[in-house]
């Protein structure tokens, strides 16, 4: 039984008679071959990459699981189409937090075409692409039962500033109880970006093969970042995990590092590492109007940048286009 | 008494009366202030860089040493200019072979002008520096006293491909005469040139480290200059390799960021000289089982 992902952040929805990807109950991901060469790209990549000796296991696992690909029932209804068979990410866990960032402080690569090179190059201009070597392509944090998911249209996500990156990436990690506060406590840093199993532990691991290997360049490829409360609170393995998602555009290293690639997660990694940091201050400091960073650089959420939590939990709610609809009564 | 340095690579040059640094006979380096605002924003970043605390003395020392600014007559003739004052990389080394590479896979910064990115970015697509992450802006090797140094033109530095690059930081720390672009490159200074506790590996390692954590600067079209000299390596006298960072005119805040664009290219940087090294390492045990009692002739003059 095929369905529409519950848990998507990023990426072409099925949703609304679109194509996109399915899930089934055996923790597969169905994930259609995009067109244009693209989603051949992709199954190419996997091919070669599941049988590529010269990646080593402990760099494996930030990958999804390849199991082939197969005909299906495309979600658009157009008929038979080419899927590529995934692990699931995400299955099995209840109410995942899950972050898509996109690394890179450029998503085109030479060899692109002249059309492809400058909507990437603007795209990246007026995101957080430039400036910080990622952004944010997406997101949902759990809050509790209350206030369900906090989950920003595909629009806002993009125009997020340096200063909402860094204060979402706090508020990833804050407790619920400071919601609605301009001052995330950042209380979970510890547990989700720190540890030896943490989020910062699993990016520094994938820093050091980056700064070594030269077999692959990942374009415009990104980093799920993805947890759930409840593993996290019971101190279940792997309660928090890093995944490298979307291939559509790997080109081969040819004897040279992706610094591409590298330069933004190394930037990545002080983000997170700065949050981690501030939990300790920010529970120090709780009279002061304090600002959550160790640095000493202000932060301000205002409202033109952030939606507000959704007042409907995940249940309830059907995302169209990134938006939280309530679900239409039958 | 001012003069025309001889060993500049990169970078505007007095020669044929055009404008460019002078260096007297006390190590001093006497570069005018560039036209607009590059000028005062490389001063304004020396005089920040002086005073500031934040950062570390090992870093420091990869900087020119600033001595103020100064009006100087300029090399074109156009009359009294000020002139910043630094200190002369070269003076300490007799016959230096050097290497300016630029850092980053982008040489534009988001605050400049749309024309002069795209003068930036065309430049970018053309050379090593998108692909590479870095690109030799020029570059002089020491052949011997006959044959002097081999310095390709501006034109064909910009014209290297990904393997001329790899072939040059090779040909830089070997005994080869440069001029000859059939032989291989014996890459006999590697060990000591790029290896070693003060090998350009390490300090180049050692700006890396900073890289990663300090959000300050951000150093746009800045570059590496990698100076040695191959007597300093016979005579056994250390440091005989140096690493600083020069070129300030696009210097901007890091806000917070790290350097991430400079720091990307490093490590490409990093990965191209580590190779030479690890190639060296399994040719020298190959060698050693083919040839046990060979021994390297490397060291003499």
């Amino acid at each position: 039984m095929f369905k529409v992902p519950e848990h998507q952040v990023a990426g072409h929805q099925a949703s609304d008679g679109k194509l996109g990807p399915l899930v089934d109950d055996l923790g597969r991901f169905y994930k259609p071959l995009q067109s244009d060469g693209r989603g051949s790209k992709e199954l190419a990549f996997y091919e070669t990459f599941s049988s590529d000796t010269r990646v080593p296991d402990h760099i494996r696992r930030f990958f999804p699981v390849f199991y082939g690909s197969q005909l299906l029932e495309a979600s658009n209804g157009s008929g038979k189409c080419l899927h590529l068979v995934l692990q699931d990410i995400v299955s099995g866990r209840i109410n995942p937090s899950i972050m898509d960032v996109k690394i890179g402080s450029r998503t085109w690569y030479p060899g692109a075409s002249d059309q492809y090179i400058k909507k990437c190059f603007e795209k990246d201009g007026k995101t957080t692409t430039v400036s910080l070597g990622f952004r944010i392509s997406g997101f949902q944090l759990y809050e509790g039962e209350e206030s369900g998911f906090w989950k920003p249209g595909r629009n806002d996500v993009q125009s997020f500033t340096v200063d909402d990156v860094r204060s979402v990436l706090r508020r990833f990690v804050s407790s619920s109880s400071s919601i609605g506060n301009e001052k995330p406590d950042c209380s979970f840093a510890p547990s989700i970006y720190g540890g030896s199993a943490g989020i910062l532990e699993q990016l520094l691991e994938l820093k050091a093969w980056f700064e070594d290997q030269t077999i692959y360049h990942f374009h415009s490829c990104s980093l799920l970042i993805l947890f759930d409360k409840e593993s996290v609170r019971k101190g279940s393995t792997p309660a928090v995990e890093i995944k490298l998602i979307d291939f559509a555009h790997v080109l081969e290293g040819k004897g040279v590092i992706d610094h591409n690639f590298l330069g933004g997660l190394c930037s990545l990694i002080k983000f997170v590492s700065d949050s981690k940091e501030s939990s300790i201050t920010a529970n120090v400091e709780s009279e002061k109007p304090h600002d959550c960073t160790s640095n000493g650089n202000c932060i301000t959420i205002t409202s033109r940048t952030l939606v507000r939590p959704i007042d409907l939990t995940a249940k309830e709610a059907v995302f169209i286009n990134g938006f939280p609809c309530k679900k239409p009564v039958r | 008494m001012l003069k025309v340095p001889k060993h500049q690579v990169a970078g505007h040059e007095a020669i044929g009366g055009n404008l460019g640094p002078l260096i007297d006979d006390s190590g001093r380096f006497y570069k005018p202030l560039q036209d607009g605002e590059r000028g005062t924003k490389e001063l304004a970043f020396y005089h920040s860089l002086s005073s500031d605390t934040r950062l570390p003395d090992r870093i420091r020392r990869f900087f020119p040493s600033f001595y103020g600014s100064q009006l100087l007559e300029a090399s074109d003739g156009s009359g009294l200019r000020p002139h910043l004052v630094l200190q002369d990389l070269a003076s300490n080394h007799l016959d230096p072979s050097i290497l300016d590479v630029k850092m980053g896979s982008r040489t534009w910064y988001p605050e400049a002008s749309d024309d002069y990115i795209q003068r930036c970015l065309d430049k970018d697509r053309t050379t090593t520096t998108v692909s590479l992450g870095f690109r030799i802006s020029g570059l002089q090797i020491y052949g011997n006293k006959e044959s002097g140094f081999w310095k390709p033109s501006r034109k064909d530095v910009r014209n290297f491909t990904v393997d001329n690059v790899r072939l040059v930081l090779r040909k830089f720390v070997s005994s080869n005469s440069p001029f000859d672009s059939n032989v291989t490159p014996d890459c006999c200074f590697a060990h000591s040139v790029y290896a070693g506790p003060a090998g350009i590996l390490q300090q180049l390692l050692e700006l890396k480290a900073w890289f990663e954590d300090q959000t300050i600067y951000h150093f746009s079209s800045s570059s590496l200059l990698i100076l040695f000299d191959k007597e300093s390596v016979w005579e056994g006298r250390t440091p005989f390799a140096e690493v600083k960072l020069i070129d300030f005119a696009h210097v901007e805040e890091g806000n917070g960021v790290i350097d991430h664009n400079f720091l990307g290219g490093l490590c490409s940087f990093i990965k191209f000289i580590s190779e030479i090294l690890t190639d060296l390492n399994e040719s020298t045990t190959e060698a050693r089982f083919a040839e046990p009692d060979k021994k390297c002739l490397c060291n003499a003059p």
